[in-house]
């Protein structure tokens, strides 16, 4: 049952990395790249959660922390930027 | 599976990385290079490198991203 789920979960994550990089590669204006770029932000991190129950090695959950807690500090400057601010 | 999962995130990092050099737009250029830097962090978690995986993405992934913002808005005109 578990490995059912855990299969599911990659292929959703195949998905969600192949249209957010076709969104990335095609996207007309900044804005559309930068949420494109959040979202595969998101979805790495899921990424590694799931590597790290994969491999059953539970340090990975750390970077996984560490990347969530710092990952939006760019996004959140481009958004600053794009307002004229920073 | 997961063989299948890294080769998806190295021909992204190979994608952004054309895409950062062909891009005529700075800031588009610069969101495709933090992509670049972004996955090639997830490959080192997935290289069993936790450490260098969570310097790579505090600093390649945050922190030259916002320095890259900082250059560009110091060198380009005020009605860009």
């Amino acid at each position: 049952m578990a490995d059912v789920l855990l299969f599911i979960a990659a292929v959703l994550i195949f998905f969600g990395i192949m249209l957010g990089v076709l969104r990335l590669i095609l996207g007309r204006t900044v804005v559309d790249r930068v949420v494109a770029i959040d979202m595969l932000t998101i979805i790495s991190i899921s990424v590694i959660a799931l590597y790290a129950d994969v491999s059953g090695r539970f340090i990975y959950l750390d970077v996984a922390l560490v990347y969530g807690v710092l990952s939006f500090l760019s996004v959140l400057a481009v958004a600053r930027y794009l307002e004229r601010g920073l | 599976m997961l063989e299948l999962l890294v080769f998806l995130l190295c021909s992204s990092i190979l994608a952004s990385g054309i895409l950062a050099v062909c891009l005529n737009n700075l800031m588009a250029a610069m969101v495709s290079a933090g992509l670049s830097s972004l996955f090639a962090a997830v490959c080192y978690v997935l290289l069993a490198a936790p450490d260098v995986a969570m310097a790579e993405a505090s600093i390649g992934s945050g922190l030259s991203t916002v320095i890259f913002l900082y250059a560009i808005r110091r060198t380009s005109n005020a009605k860009e």
